[in-house]
């Protein structure tokens, strides 16, 4: 075995933001361009690799584990489009028991048996449920694991409140070897507006946009077929979109520590964008009356 | 080792956040006060070693007490892996549950839970109600040990039972009738021979006694009976407070708190005369009772003042106590009241919750009545024994009552010790008794064999 360096990146997100989604595009997009690439869902619902796979469920690390103490690693991974690796860490049945040791028991067991080296890997990505409540869940970002974290995002006040929280984890593990941040992948951004709250979001935390993603009917389509939008729609613009981020986030070499914002600052930050957003939507009216003035002028 | 004090100057004593040398374990160790009930077995649903630990720990390396009945190695054990962890342990705690009712024989298990259950958060109270209708009826406390101590454990047990197995109650109280709660069980090793000997004083004075735990106890028959009491009694500076409080406002019983628990005949007649006063009972009866074990303890104690007079050189004139609150407050105040002993050192190690603290200080500064002490609270073996070496005891060494962890400084100091409290690893103790008449009698034997043997 080489000393290849295996690139490992962990999304994160509010949940219901599109992590899953977005994730499984990146996977078919760089399994299409030849790479070798595992997606790793971090989520007891087990549904982060659904597209990669015909829209089936995998049977999960913690599944296996659950029947039986020793585990072969092995009979958790699956293959899915274009040769990617699926894997599913599992979890309990809601309510009991620990979730997020759950992660932690899964990924130790990959980690243990030398999956990724013993299939050779180029990338490994880490979607990991939307909201990090425990220790466990911060896994990926801890030393050693993922080396860069993306943070899912739209303009939603909800979905950045949950970005800069993750900037908070983030900076509280960078001192620690910690994974830094690549960027924002800013998602169901269709308008200007909605860009302008991002980009505003990303300068005031000192990071980047690694790609607008606009909210698209080819994905909705694409899921109910049980694929990604890769798959799906090859030739679609959301395709292309899905495949320029992928490039993005294999050229993406230095992440950083991001300066989040306190509560404060914050809250003044959105009640700030929340006046402009009343402003943005009362325009018109005020650019009609003028008009309407004029009219009754002539 | 001679330890030199004026030699080099002494470091300042800072608090570290880092304990050397335990004084109690965690609260799962409460599983010593579910078996110190007569046929009554602990069910821990915990990490491997939880138990086993406590075991060791509480009734081997401590005066080799052992486990009884049901406790020590017999108590069953859910083991908790790493799937408890993750998918939650209740299904193999209702394994254990249902295969401990068909192998052993009990009147009743309590389940104590351990860090990691109480951690995930298994809902082990639906687990116990499945067994609702079982053969041997299942009661649980979660004792996790982030809760607190074995102290802490053996309330939140308490409790437990109280709750769970004894239940409501609103028929009529039986006069005279009392529920003492005082010594903690296993954690002090002469907690059997104690209970009995306080048991015998109460029935002297003229009460029906439930000493609730130990060889005395009737077991879960007497527990049943608690919500009867017409009182309940606590003998210790602190400890079982809070039960009482609970069993004051479940069952509307009053509590006399008394923080001594006696050693000797004063502290002894002391206790009869509060108990019988608060009870409103006859005093006549107790009265020929303080009477007749006084004739007895008397006449001992003056075959003991022709030695205590002629062997004065070679006797300690003061004393260092380390230990628990209820062994530190009783000994203090029998050595400086019957022995005139000059008290130079108290530290209490049992970590008392800090809204007790205040009352128990101010029992030391009226320790008798020209005498007052001081009185220190430290769990750190480190910090408690640099205060040692740094106590002035004057030209002889003191005798210390502590524990084994102080077997070096006592031989640093050439000071007589007594191995009093937890862990007291020699000493082998069964039916031994320190307090009460007999018990004093005994501890006055066990100090000056320790003091004259020093020089064979
Ligand atoms: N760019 C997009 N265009 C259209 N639909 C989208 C887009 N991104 C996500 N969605 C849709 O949003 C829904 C939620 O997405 P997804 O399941 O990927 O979110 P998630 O962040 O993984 O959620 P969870 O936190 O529950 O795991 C899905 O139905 C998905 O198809
Ligand atoms: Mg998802």
């Amino acid at each position: 075995m080489g000393t290849k360096v295996i690139k490992q990146i962990a999304i994160y997100g509010k949940g219901g933001i599109g992590k899953s989604t977005t994730t499984s595009n990146i996977t078919a997009a760089l399994a299409e361009a030849g790479y070798k690439v595992m997606q790793f869902g971090c989520d007891p619902k087990s549904d982060s690799t659904n597209t990669l796979r015909g829209g089936d469920y995998i049977p999960s690390v913690l599944d296996l584990l659950r029947e039986n103490a020793r585990v072969d690693a092995h009979k958790a991974v699956f293959e899915g489009f274009a040769g990617s690796y699926c894997v599913e860490a599992g979890g309990p049945q809601p309510g009991v028991g620990c979730a997020g040791r759950g992660i932690i028991s899964a990924f130790q067991l990959l980690k243990q048996q030398e999956i990724f080296e013993e299939l050779d890997l180029d990338i490994v990505i880490f979607d990991v449920l939307g909201d990090v409540v425990c220790g466990g869940f911060a896994v990926p970002v801890r030393e050693g694991i993922a080396n860069h974290v993306f943070t899912i995002s739209s303009s939603d006040f909800m979905a950045i409140y949950a970005a800069n929280n993750l900037f908070k984890g983030i900076k509280t593990y960078s001192d620690k070897g910690g994974a830094l941040l690549g960027g924002v992948i800013a998602n169901s951004i269709n308008t200007d507006f909605q860009r302008a709250i991002i980009d505003d979001f990303v300068e005031k935390t000192q990071t980047q946009v690694i790609e607008y993603v606009p909210r698209s009917l080819t994905v909705t389509q694409s899921e109910l077929q049980g694929k990604t939008t890769i798959e799906a729609a090859p030739t679609s613009e959301q395709a292309q979109i899905y495949r320029q981020l992928a490039r993005n986030i294999i050229a993406h070499t230095e992440s950083k520590v991001p300066s989040p914002l306190d509560s404060q600052e914050l809250r003044d930050w959105s009640s700030d964008w929340g006046r402009r957003l009343i402003e943005e939507e009362t325009r018109p009216r005020r650019k009609a009356r003028p008009r309407r003035a004029a009219a009754l002028a002539s | 080792m001679t330890i030199d004090l004026n030699d080099k100057p002494l470091p300042p004593l800072v608090k570290t956040n880092s304990i050397e040398q335990v004084r109690y374990p965690c609260s799962i160790a409460a599983m010593h006060s579910v078996s110190a009930i007569p046929r009554v077995i602990p069910i821990t649903h915990c990490g491997p070693g939880c138990a086993d630990k406590q075991f060791v720990n509480l009734a081997m390396y401590n005066a080799w007490q052992g486990g009884g009945y049901g406790g020590g190695a017999v108590v069953p054990s859910t083991n908790a892996s790493e799937r408890e962890v993750v998918f939650g342990g209740a299904d193999r705690l209702r394994e254990l549950i249902g295969a401990t009712q068909n192998i052993l024989d009990a009147d009743l298990f309590v389940v104590l839970t351990g860090c990691i259950s109480d951690l995930v958060g298994d809902d082990v109270g639906s687990v116990v109600r499945e067994f609702r209708d079982a053969e041997t009826p299942v009661t649980f406390a979660e004792t996790g040990g982030f809760k607190g101590n074995n102290f802490t454990g053996h309330e939140l047990v308490a409790r437990a039972i109280i709750d769970q197995y004894v239940g409501p109650y609103d028929g009529p109280k039986q006069a005279g009738l009392v529920n003492v709660w005082s010594l903690l069980p296993y954690h002090n090793p002469f907690w059997r021979g104690d209970l009995a000997e306080i048991k015998r004083i109460l029935e002297g004075a003229g009460l029906t006694v439930n000493i609730l735990f130990g060889q005395h106890s009737g077991g879960v028959a007497e527990w049943k009976t608690i919500p009867q009491a017409q009182f309940n009694l606590v003998l210790s500076p602190w400890l079982g407070l809070d039960v009482a409080r609970h069993l004051e406002r479940t069952y509307g019983q009053p509590f006399l708190h008394v923080p001594v628990l006696p050693i000797g005949a004063k502290a002894c007649a002391d206790l009869i005369r509060r108990v019988v006063a608060f009870a409103g009972l006859d005093p006549a009866p107790a009265e020929a009772f303080i009477a007749a074990e006084e004739r007895i303890y008397y006449s001992y104690l003056e075959d003991f003042t022709t030695f205590y007079a002629e062997y004065w050189w070679g006797l300690p004139a003061k004393f260092a106590v380390l230990s628990d609150s209820t062994y530190n407050l009783a000994l203090t105040k029998f050595l400086v009241n019957q022995l005139g002993l000059i008290p130079a050192l108290q530290i209490i190690t049992d970590n008392p919750p800090e809204e007790f603290r205040p009352a128990i200080e101010a029992e030391y500064r009226t320790i008798a009545e020209d005498v007052s002490t001081e009185v220190e609270f430290e769990e750190d073996s480190y910090i408690i024994h640099q205060k040692l070496l740094r106590t002035d005891f004057g030209h002889k060494p003191p005798i210390i009552f502590g524990t084994t962890w102080e077997r070096d400084v006592a031989k640093g100091l050439k000071a007589p010790i007594v191995e009093v409290t937890f862990p007291t690893t020699y000493e082998v103790v069964l039916s031994r008794s320190h307090v009460g008449y007999r018990g004093a009698l005994t501890l006055l034997e066990k100090i000056y064999t320790t003091i004259v043997s020093a020089s064979a």
